[in-house]
């Protein structure tokens, strides 16, 4: 049947840089790029990978097996020491969205949604390649529940299981032995060892990118700003799916160059644009559209507590004796001790960083985006709030998807709220 | 943000980013050589020292555990126990305490020949490529209470001596059991420790359990790190009197990611370290403040060390950084 309708209507495919969906990644870049002023130049390489990967659909290269995985939960390390390269699936195109509602049902969360879209297409964007393995941490309900459908689609799929309770030392044992069974995947999968030296250099690659995220981090706590969140968020975004070296390389270079800015006394915005922390659900290219909007109403994102930046990259392992044991060891605990997802029963150490972000960073307020369909934020919005009104810091919360259709009104309210954040402070001083 | 930091600063700065490792390393190779050759050069830092000095290294050493004047004080008889001779105990039990209060656990960390002796025992397990031991959660707050027991002990049992209700043959009843008696002369090529005491039947079992615990010390010390700190009477003691010392461990919860770096390199396997995030005064009972966490705490500012109450090593993020890429690239 299919193949008669398709002889009757010849389907003549649109070269990928004409669709749709190049279209909206290239309306999103265009935005940051063009409407903002004075962008870092070396923000130039994360501009041009952007557009490359994303609005022309270049290839991206790689070498060894292709481990795509669903969450930061999944150990890179382990994955680069096995010659094998990562890649972070979770994606934030709007075109994906719609085509992964198949999948799920109508209020499930546009970042699920958009990942089951892009895996079932037959042209997947970024241009990677089909993973030889995908890794689904078992984390929030709906990712649990897209194994199979990833399985469905003719993957190789393999669940990490991840602790709902953090706390607890059984759940510390539980996912050390987690993590060790993704290392044998990994051995069965490529066929080589895990060795102390390739752990160690994988270590050493992901401690020096780390490292440069810290530093560009630490550059965002200057005010007047020296750089925009917008262009932080493309810079983490990049890390899903770039070469790790070449993305490091990079970010030294910009953070180079923000320490020319601060040592010149540079201002990337008015020295009383509001500070906003971000929170919630994770922007991932092109779905920058909280992050844009709040910095087109003149506020600026200092710091941001998501798993698409901050929390992917910040915390760093010690290991006390470089065996492979231990490292194995203080590698798991890293994945799963500091994090800050709202999959966990209790979300203390969430709120304990929120607030020092805010003090840190001397924030003025926080947006905590939630996709509608993800519950688990949803349901920590009381909690963290509750927080904040004791602390007297203002906070926004707003659930949205990827739909561009509600951008009117988000801004509105997104310039409601940085008024009176100006407002405050005006009076505060 | 200046370019030109003020020198304090800038002394800060080295300190917070030191080696620490290598730093502590030589720190306890220099502390052993002076306590366990030092009395050669006839260096004598009296009777009260508040970690294993061991009196029994006639010859070498440069001062004495208190726990062996302890039990002798003791074990005296009744009758001279509760007459002014009793003032002694007060007047050696405050001289300790001095001693103590200086470096707090610290003394573990950083000077007892027998600590550090623990340490070498682990690095050269280290260098043979083998994983060290840990106890499970059950294992550890069960363990944990044995060096209060023996602590009791160690008092009750001298008393005991005195008011005749043991054999003389029992003291001091925790030397006769400890493994540094046998295992510090060694260093001086003192021998004469291992024997067993075939004059009675308690000499006996006590000379042949104390052997026991040597050859245990050794063993354990390979498999577990610090095995025998984690029984140490004496580590007992200085928890009882930690409150006024003046080296102090401190924690700001705010900073603190709980990512348990601290944790993974702790000997003790102290948990609370990273995540007690409310306690301020973050040393436990276990803690040797070997400070290696204060080392591996990539948040600055979250763990401190103080002494009298001015900061004196504190993590930092740039520390860790260079710390751990250390290890990365070429650690051992
Ligand atoms: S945003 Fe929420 S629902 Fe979506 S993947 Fe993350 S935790 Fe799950
Ligand atoms: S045997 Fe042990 S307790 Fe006795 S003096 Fe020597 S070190 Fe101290
Ligand atoms: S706890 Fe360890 S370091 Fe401290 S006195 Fe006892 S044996 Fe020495
Ligand atoms: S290493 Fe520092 S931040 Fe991490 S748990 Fe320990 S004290 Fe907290
Ligand atoms: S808590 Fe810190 S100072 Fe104490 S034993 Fe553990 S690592 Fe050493």
């Amino acid at each position: 049947m299919e193949n008669e309708i398709h002889q009757v209507i010849p389907i003549n495919p649109v070269p990928y840089s004409r669709s749709r969906q190049a279209g909206e990644a290239q309306t999103v870049l265009d935005h940051i790029v063009d409407d903002f002023q004075e962008n870092p130049v070396a923000m130039q390489y994360f501009y041009d990978l952007f557009r490359q990967v994303y609005c022309h659909g270049d290839e991206i290269p790689h070498s060894g097996k292709l481990v795509g995985t669903t969450c930061i939960q999944a150990p890179e390390e382990l994955i680069y020491a096995f010659g094998a390269t990562p890649v972070r699936l979770c994606n934030g195109s709007y075109h994906y969205d719609q085509r992964g509602a198949d999948f799920m049902p109508a209020k499930s969360c546009s970042l699920v949604k958009a990942t089951l879209g892009m895996l079932s297409s037959e042209n997947v964007i970024p241009k990677i390649g089909k993973p030889d393995l995908v890794v689904n941490p078992s984390t929030c309900d709906q990712k649990k529940k897209s194994s199979v459908m990833i399985e469905g689609m003719g993957y190789s799929v393999y669940d990490l299981e991840f602790p709902n309770v953090k706390e607890s030392e059984a759940s510390r044992v539980y996912w050390r032995r987690s993590v060790r069974e993704f290392a044998n995947q990994l051995r069965k999968l490529t066929g080589k060892r895990l060795t102390r030296a390739n752990l160690k250099a994988a270590m050493a690659m992901t401690g020096r990118a780390q490292a440069a995220f810290r530093t560009l981090h630490n550059f965002r706590r200057q005010t007047p700003s020296l750089i925009l969140g917008k262009d932080a968020f493309l810079v983490t975004n990049a890390y899903f799916f770039d070469d790790i070296e070449r993305w490091t390389t990079a970010v030294e270079k910009l953070n180079a160059e923000l320490a020319e800015r601060q040592a010149a006394g540079f201002r990337a915005v008015q020295s009383k644009a509001p500070r906003v922390v971000f929170t919630g659900s994770p922007p991932i290219f092109p779905n920058l559209k909280l992050p844009l909007l709040i910095e087109e109403a003149g506020g600026v994102v200092v710091a941001d507590e998501t798993c698409s930046a901050n929390r992917m990259l910040y915390d760093m392992t010690a290991v006390d004796e470089w065996l492979l044991s231990d490292m194995v060891d203080s590698l798991a605990d890293k994945y799963l001790k500091p994090c800050t997802c709202p999959i966990f029963t209790r979300n203390d150490d969430r709120k304990r960083r929120l607030l020092d972000l805010v003090a840190q960073f001397k924030a003025d307020g926080v947006i905590y985006q939630a996709f509608s369909g993800c519950q688990v934020y949803e349901m920590e919005y009381r909690s963290v709030a509750e927080e904040f009104n004791k602390a007297g810091i203002p906070m926004l919360y707003i659930e949205t998807d990827y739909s561009p259709d509600d951008q009117g009104q988000l801004s509105t309210r997104i310039e409601a709220f940085l008024e009176s954040l100006k407002n405050r402070k005006k009076r505060h001083a | 943000m200046t370019a030109a930091k003020p020198a304090m600063q800038r002394l800060r700065d080295a300190v917070n980013e030191v080696d620490f490792n290598r730093f502590r390393f030589w720190f306890q190779i220099t502390a052993f050589i002076l306590f366990v050759y030092g009395g050669y050069l006839a260096i004598d830092l009296g009777s009260k020292l508040p970690f294993f000095s061991c009196g029994y290294n006639r010859e070498g050493r440069a001062g004495v555990c208190y726990l062996l004047p302890l039990q002798h004080q003791l074990g005296r008889n009744w009758a001279v126990l509760f007459s002014m001779a009793s003032l002694t105990i007060l007047t050696g039990f405050l001289t300790f305490a001095a001693w103590f209060i200086v470096l707090n656990k610290g003394w573990c960390g950083f000077v007892c020949p027998l600590g550090t002796l623990q340490d070498w025992i682990s690095a050269l397990r280290r260098r043979l490529g083998i994983r060290y031991a840990n106890y499970t959660q059950g294992q550890f707050a069960q363990l944990t209470k044995i060096k209060f027991v023996l602590l009791a002990l160690l008092i009750l049992i001298p008393l005991g001596i005195g008011g005749g209700l043991f054999s003389h043959d029992m003291s001091p009843p925790f030397c006769l059991i400890c493994p540094a008696r046998m295992v510090l002369p060694l260093f001086t090529g003192d021998l004469s420790q291992f024997t067993i005491d075939f004059s009675s039947k308690t000499a006996v079992v006590m000379t042949a359990l104390g052997i026991s615990v040597t050859a245990l010390f050794f063993v354990g010390s390979f498999v577990k790190k610090r095995f025998f700190c984690f029984f140490c009477p004496m580590s007992a003691l200085h928890y009882l009197i930690s409150k006024p010392a003046l080296l102090k461990l401190k924690k700001d919860g705010s900073k603190c990611t709980r990512c348990g770096d601290c944790y993974a390199v702790c000997d003790m396997e102290i948990k609370e370290i990273a995540d007690d995030v409310k306690t301020t005064n973050i040393m436990t009972d276990d803690c040797t403040m070997c400070l290696k966490c204060v080392a591996s705490c990539p948040e600055t500012g979250a763990l401190k060390a103080t002494f009298v109450g001015i900061p004196i090593f504190v993590s930092t993020e740039t520390g860790f950084i260079k710390r751990m890429n250390k290890g990365c690239q070429h650690g051992k």
